[in-house]
């Protein structure tokens, strides 16, 4: 095992393995940042120039490597401009987006950039431990569970309803009540499609994510007809008082690792949940519960972390049994086959350093992008500080850009207007957005693994152990700030909500 | 009709102005140059087709046509360049009615999405804006059939368990259009198999790790796949799975002792408005992973596209990279693709009626 682990690494900064590696992270670093240009679309455009690789090693320094950045480049817009350059990046707009404006640009993305090195080694190295027990590891949540940990991820629309609870969860319901949208999986009638073909495929949340949170930060920006900053100082500690958050804040970093490593080993729900959760997560952490959403860096590690550890996560059950855990590993798992490799039990075994190699690409990956980031970090941070004025065509164009490429239909872009002006208002009346994505995006999971359990055991599930615990967790976590402030200790307040 | 559904073109304007285009085309060409110069440059050279797919990047009917592709453009005289773009949406049917009614037919415009989509068309779905019959049919790189595995530690053995089985078997599914809803529903009303269907899952992969954990125990893949990658070899070899039923004309050579639906049809006396609606279902798996282009295409560049793309099939290169990925290669031409596209969609309303049930609607 060990001598694997070593062979594996020396593989990877082998030539010519290390070249493509630095070839996909390049590829990679741009695709990040467009948004709606999500590393599953570039996988499939990259994926044949893999197939004149030879060697499986070299072939996955590529893909892997490339795939890899994207967590990590989707965060600089999100923090930069409010625009996120991955779908699981969104969660980084809501503290990230107000250090910007605070002046505080270079320090949020020190932030961000570090807490996602950590996230992925955290993620690289989960895959590496988990080898041995990664079959029952996988085979531990079924639906029952999965629908269970769904319903975690709803309630956790309370912690980041912000002022006021009553709006926050009215937000969530208008996102549970959006993911109704479409066909219905069990038997095929259409919901609220409304005679177009586009609506059978559920909202994109690309699009919605981008309407909804970069649109009025444009308009924003338009209206107060200054920099993103707003004239104020720069603190030129910037970049690296951010690395230093990210320490200081270590054991938040790591959990929140560990809830995206968590949630990537999980079919579907992946990255795009686990950002919100340890968004949501980092909230609750915080002690004055008040700096949330006005430029809080514990808002940014969190996510930072999260999106870049479930990378890893996904991996497990991809190598495990050759089931791809997300989109990307599907793809992935057919360049494994062209390279004359089977995934499954055998790469646990006799292609032990194949997997290895895939956790050393990860963490080598990730070091080198942040490595280039720092080296302009200030210079990224320095946009922040250039007249609204300048900027907005530029930023008009990101978002058109990237609501278009997600699919390549106009559709898209009619969908992110509408969720722009709606996001407007909502920012205007002070109703709290991420609910409204927490609901959309974990609706229809709940919804699924609700129906597939029911169907599968009637309603025996309910009294499966794992299930009541769960069950029981979840009744602990909502309860818990309740608890706390029966016990005296601190006054649990809710975060004003300045989004 | 609203904004939305306009620009998914079911108002036909492009197609009402492309045809006149197109025929003054042909007329300037025809007239204007003669068989000496047309032999000279051929008509691809220096243009570029453009190959939309009806999913997503990725998915296994965005890999197949972008593999072809690579090696038609080699086959075609004048070697033009051919740009894939997806344009997912409702399964296929936007990609399908838009190079119905949008896209020009000069071939320089192919398409590739879903052979299932004349269900939609069958069972009279609004949405559907197409004749599938009328499509230029350009060719397909595989036919495919579809078995019927259940965990072999369960007490089925046969389809005859099955048949007399108290409670159904649960069988996963990720939708009413895959194979996995539709065909345990054929089976149940050709052979009188019951199943208990259990729908949502996100796709394969998903019913796969159900299968291992033991949430459904069977399911109902394309031959191809189940040995063509894992998990299937791994199950199929330790004995994890066991196949009670093809859908082949044929007992597939790997599967000698299993028997075919047709034999069990004949078996259990299957009535012939049984026997069509299994045709009628069967043949989407036979069309496996069509490539066509909007009716009224020239001849001549049928003729040219159907050539390379059957030259393409053949080339040496072409079957080692499918061989590599564990994709079989076994083409279907244009003009049988045709015959079975007219065919599929000429049903009695009795056969029409029972595939809505068993679409699930």
């Amino acid at each position: 095992m060990l001598e694997a682990f070593v062979i594996g690494f020396w593989k990877v900064v082998a030539w010519p393995a290390f070249g493509y590696l630095l070839i996909g992270i390049a590829i990679g670093f741009f695709v990040g940042l467009l948004p709606g240009l999500g590393g599953l679309a570039t996988l499939a455009l990259m994926l044949p120039f893999s197939y004149t690789i030879k060697t499986p090693i070299e072939a996955f320094a590529f893909l892997l490597g490339m795939l890899a950045v994207t967590g990590t480049t989707g965060d600089l817009t999100s923090i930069l401009f409010g625009i996120p350059g991955e779908g699981s990046s969104a969660a980084l707009i809501m503290d990230g987006y107000p250090m910007s404006k605070n002046g505080e640009a270079g320090r949020a993305l020190g932030a961000a950039i570090m807490s996602s090195v950590i996230g992925a080694i955290v993620g690289a190295l989960s895959l590496a431990i988990s080898i041995p027990i990664m079959r029952p590891l996988v085979l531990l949540f079924g639906s029952p569970e999965l629908f269970i940990i769904a319903i975690m991820g709803i309630t956790f629309i309370g912690t980041l309803a912000g002022a006021s609870l009553i709006k926050g969860l009215l937000a969530g319901g208008i996102g549970l009540m959006l993911a109704a949208i479409g066909v219905d999986p069990q038997t095929g009638s259409l919901r609220y499609t409304f005679g177009t073909l586009y609506l059978w495929d559920r909202l994109d949340l690309i699009p919605v994510v981008v309407g909804l949170f970069a649109i009025p930060e444009i308009v924003d920006l338009a209206v107060r007809g200054t920099s993103i900053a707003s004239n104020k100082q720069e603190k030129l500690t910037g970049v690296m008082e951010g690395v230093k958050d990210t320490f200081r804040h270590f054991w938040l970093v790591i959990r929140c690792s560990l809830i995206g490593v968590y949630f990537g080993v999980l079919p579907v729900l992946g990255a795009n949940v686990a950002q919100w959760i340890s968004y949501a997560h980092a909230v609750q952490s915080l002690k004055d519960k008040s700096r949330a959403g006005k430029g809080c860096v514990e808002g940014v590690l969190g996510p930072g972390a999260a999106n870049n550890s479930t990378r890893g996560g996904d991996l497990i059950p991809t190598v495990a049994f050759g089931i791809p855990g997300s989109g990307a590993m599907a793809l992935l798992l057919g360049a494994l086959l062209i390279v004359g490799l089977n995934p499954g039990p055998e790469m646990l075994k006799s292609h032990l350093d194949v997997t290895f190699a895939m956790v050393w690409v990860l963490i080598i990956a990730n070091i080198i992008v942040a490595a280039i980031c720092f080296l302009i970090l200030n210079h990224l941070a320095a946009l922040t500080f250039i007249r609204g004025s300048l900027l907005i065509p530029f930023l008009l164009f990101l978002v058109f850009i990237g609501s278009f490429t997600a699919n390549n239909s106009l559709e898209d872009i009619i969908v992110t207007l509408i969720f722009g002006v709606v996001g407007y208002f909502m920012v205007m009346f002070g109703w709290p957005r991420p609910p409204l994505i927490l609901g959309l995006t974990l609706g229809k999971i709940a919804e699924n693994y609700l129906w597939i359990s029911t169907a599968a055991y009637g309603a025996k599930w309910l009294a499966f152990p794992s299930v009541v615990i769960l069950i029981l967790i979840t009744i602990f976590t909502v309860a818990y700030p309740t608890i706390k402030e029966r016990m005296g200790r601190a006054r649990y307040e809710r975060p004003e909500d300045v989004m | 009709m609203n904004r939305a559904f306009r620009i998914v073109g079911t108002e036909g304007t492009g197609k009402r102005g492309a045809r006149p285009a197109a025929l003054l085309l042909g007329l300037a060409l025809v007239a204007g140059v003669s068989p000496a110069q047309a032999a000279d440059a051929p008509f691809y050279q220096g243009k570029s087709i453009r190959l939309v797919i009806g999913s997503t990047a990725g998915g296994g009917y965005d890999q197949w046509p972008r593999l072809a592709i690579r090696y038609l453009s080699r086959h075609i005289p004048g070697n033009p360049e051919i740009v894939p773009q997806n344009m997912p949406g409702a399964g296929g049917i936007v990609a399908a009615n838009y190079l119905y009614n949008i896209a020009r037919p000069d071939g320089l415009t192919i398409g590739a999405f879903n052979p299932a989509l004349y269900f939609d068309q069958l069972i009279k779905r609004d949405e559907v804006k197409f004749d599938w019959g009328k499509f230029t049919w350009i060719g397909s790189p595989e036919q495919n059939e579809i078995l019927h595995f259940i965990r072999a530690d369960t007490p089925y053995k046969t389809i005859d368990d099955l048949r007399n089985a108290k409670v159904p078997p649960r069988c996963g599914s990720s939708g009413t259009g895959t194979t996995g809803h539709y065909i345990p529903r054929l089976m149940e009303e050709v052979l009188g198999v019951k199943t208990h269907i259990v729908g949502g899952y996100q796709g394969g992969a998903e019913i796969d790790l159900a299968i291992e954990r033991n949430e459904v125990v069977c399911w109902s893949p394309v031959v191809a796949t189940y040995f063509g990658r894992e998990p299937y070899k791994r199950w199929h070899q330790s004995g994890f799975t066991r196949v009670v039923m093809q859908t082949g004309t044929k007992r597939d050579p790997r599967l000698k002792d299993v028997p075919t639906l047709w034999e069990l049809m004949q078996r259990y006396g299957t009535p012939d408005s049984g026997k069509r609606l299994a045709k009628v279902i069967l043949t989407a798996v036979t069309l496996g992973r069509p490539v066509s282009a909007p009716p009224g295409v020239p001849p001549d560049r049928v003729r040219i596209l159907r050539d390379a793309y059957a030259k393409a099939m053949s080339d040496p290169e072409l079957r080692a990279e499918a061989a590599r990925r564990g994709w079989n290669v076994n083409p279907l031409a244009g003009e049988e693709l045709e015959a079975h596209a007219r065919e599929v969609i000429a049903q009695p309303p009795d056969v029409v009626e029972k595939m809505k049930w068993v679409l699930g609607k």
